[in-house]
């Protein structure tokens, strides 16, 4: 049959096979990818600042906090140096955690559709969502800087230990999110719960609040708030300028070992009954 | 100057003075089997620059202009050369317009041509005992517990446990089954509704995991189980194509050097800035199909995926899966309760009934016994 051009009709023959699919391993990083970059293109579509609102949102959350909050503090903020800064710092590290939970748990669920057809490795659900999380993060800095910028308060070499916060507070999110999403899929009781622990768990951290304000039993009880220990290691980065001590970085670390121990150990143990309950 | 158009073959003036030029219509073959694109190609002779052209195609089937079925290559443009590809047997009438930028005369000329049943399909030979097999399915039964289904709450669950009625009622949705795909076959499950053909497919396509025997597939999987999952509708058909390819596994270089394939084969090519939400569900379909087929993968898996689209298209991914199935490397794994393709396609096919297997074998011996059954 002779050659033509424009036929509509394409020759799939001339591709080879290893030109057309990843390997496994790669495979899982180009999904994650098209993931984030879809959830980003998605959260700004059809906003006229678009992108910038990552950096806007936490300005606004942080205005709104700061004049509410200064007040209420009164003499127990007197040790900080700038507390807008010191609110913005737990808010941005405290979404991080709240974002990438709560999309993660619903992760599973979401791609029911998917998980039916396609194999696909589970993990990557939950996962891209604590990815995505991170992202929107990295843009929350920016929010940073400006208000660094705006009450004077110049960054140490220290900011440059972030990295090692986002890996910490990261592994942490991971491993919660696996352990979610995988108890959500057999309960979804988990979802509607899990919103009134973030409530919860947003007020016991001291996130717009000095922690001199708390009684000292509770105060002691903060041991055991893995977000109290991130929000403080961001702090001593950028507020105080300060290394974070080994024990603050022993427990960060500690947190975040435990709970992707044991998010993937339950994830793992489940993801082969999810399709009989998405 | 009028002569000259007159004089060869199929051409029409459309003025009667003449403008200087004539056209007539060349087509790559006159009589063609059904699953053949046809070539027209515009020839014009006489005083006039090429440049100056535009081409527009029409086909009809059986008469002239409005046949029962009829179409064209959309507006004019640049291109002497189209590629019609019937959607069926029997007499087609095809024409060209060419039109002149400049004075807006325009040209006809028309041809016929027959379009025969394709006699080049042969489903695929009984594969030697010694090929290697690309999926063994070895005693699998899958038992689902169907009290355990219905516990959607903590405190259902926990209300069950209490009053001790957490035993399970045991569903064998497959029970012991045993086949094996060598490579290069195209082999057919078929199967009345319920009876356990997708449950199969699901764990073939490693989905889902059999609760006793193993299923061991080698090589990469092309699922066409209901088109578009995975697809977002707030992105636009560009985006999804990037994102199910993805998730399909292909390297983002390929499908950067096939976008343009895979955007020809849908024949969606001024919608891909469009949101997919704004798509009807053949659209949709079309470039999941398009997307799921663009190479070959060492399994393609087809679930009643070919009912979707309009005749055109259902034509056209037969065709493409017919293609994938003549060529030596793809293995399909058709799964229908319609037996009529079945029987055009597979060379052995696996009835399952009621979860049990019925029959595996030849497609004529199974399908005969099917279709006994129906009566």
């Amino acid at each position: 049959m002779e050659e033509a051009p424009s036929t509509g009709v394409p020759k799939a023959q001339r591709t080879s096979r290893e030109d057309a699919w990843y390997p496994a391993g790669e495979r899982n990083a180009s999904i994650l990818r098209q993931l984030v970059s879809k959830d980003f293109k998605l959260k700004y579509r059809r906003s006229a600042l678009g992108v910038a609102w990552s950096v806007l949102n936490p300005l606004m959350m942080m205005a709104v906090m700061a004049v509410v909050f200064s007040a209420l503090a009164g003499r127990s903020a007197e040790g900080i140096p700038s507390f807008p800064l010191y609110i913005i710092l737990g808010n941005v590290t405290f979404s991080l955690m709240s974002e990438s939970t709560s999309q993660g748990m619903s992760s599973i669920i979401g791609a029911a559709s998917l998980l039916k057809k396609v194999k696909i490795d589970r993990w990557v659900f939950p996962i891209e969502k604590v990815l995505f999380a991170v992202v929107n993060f990295v843009f929350s800095l920016i929010a940073v800087a400006l208000v660094m910028g705006f009450v004077g308060i110049s960054p140490t070499v220290y900011v440059l230990m972030l990295p090692l916060l986002v890996l910490y507070l990261g592994t942490f999110c991971a491993g919660l999110s696996l352990l979610l999403s995988a108890a959500s899929v057999f309960f979804r009781d988990v979802m509607h719960l899990w919103g009134v622990v973030l409530t919860a768990w947003t007020y016991a951290t001291p996130l717009f609040y000095a922690e001199e304000i708390l009684p000292g039993w509770l105060r002691s009880l903060e041991v055991f708030n893995p977000m109290y220990h991130y929000v403080r290691y961001i702090r001593e980065l950028v507020l105080y300028g300060r290394m974070p001590s080994l024990k603050l970085n022993l427990a960060c670390a500690g947190c975040a070992v435990v709970s992707l121990a044991v998010g993937a150990l339950v994830f793992r143990k489940n993801e082969r009954k999810f399709i009989l309950y998405i | 100057m009028s002569e000259t158009s007159s004089n060869v073959s199929g051409a029409t003036p459309a003025s009667p003075e003449g403008p200087g030029w004539g056209v007539t219509l060349k087509l790559s073959a006159d009589t063609v089997d059904d699953a053949t694109p046809i070539f027209a190609t515009a020839h014009v002779e006489g005083a006039v620059e090429w440049t100056d052209l535009e081409f527009r195609y029409r086909w009809s089937l059986d008469v002239e202009e409005d046949g029962p079925l009829h179409g064209s290559s959309g507006v004019y443009d640049d291109q002497s050369q189209w590629g019609f590809i019937p959607p069926q047997t029997g007499s087609f009438w095809l024409c060209v317009s060419v039109r002149h930028k400049h004075t807006g005369v325009v040209m006809e000329a028309s041809r016929w041509v027959t379009v025969q049943e394709d006699e080049s399909f042969r489903r695929p030979p009984l594969p030697s005992a010694d090929a290697p097999s690309v999926v063994e399915v070895k005693d699998v039964s899958m038992i689902f517990n169907i009290a355990s289904e219905q516990f959607n709450s903590l405190k259902e669950y926990f209300l069950a446990l209490a009053r001790h009625e957490l035993k399970f009622k045991e569903f064998r949705a497959l029970d012991h089954i045993d086949f094996e795909v060598k490579r290069g076959e195209a082999f057919g499950l078929v199967g009345t509704n319920g009876s356990g053909k997708s449950t199969m497919l699901k764990i073939i396509a490693g989905v889902l995991d059999a609760s006793e025997g193993s299923c061991k597939v080698t090589g990469t999987i092309a699922p066409l189980i209901e088109l578009g999952a995975g697809f977002d509708m707030d992105l636009t058909a560009k985006e999804n194509i990037y994102l199910n390819g993805a998730l399909l596994g292909y390297r983002k270089e390929f499908i950067d050097a096939h976008f343009q394939d895979i955007v020809e084969f849908a024949e969606l090519q001024n919608f891909m800035d469009m949101p997919l939400k704004n798509y009807s569900s053949g659209m949709v379909a079309r470039i999941a199909f398009s997307i799921a087929t663009i190479t070959e993968p060492d399994i393609l898996i087809v679930d009643e995926t070919l009912s979707v689209g309009d005749f055109l298209f259902q034509k056209k991914c037969e065709r493409r899966i017919k293609e994938l199935v003549q060529s030596d490397g793809v293995t399909v794994l058709l799964v229908s309760h319609s037996i009529d393709l079945v029987e055009r396609i597979c060379d052995r096919v696996c009835w399952i009934e009621k979860g049990k297997m019925r029959m595996v074998g030849p497609t004529d011996e199974v399908c005969d016994a099917y279709k006994r059954l129906a009566g």
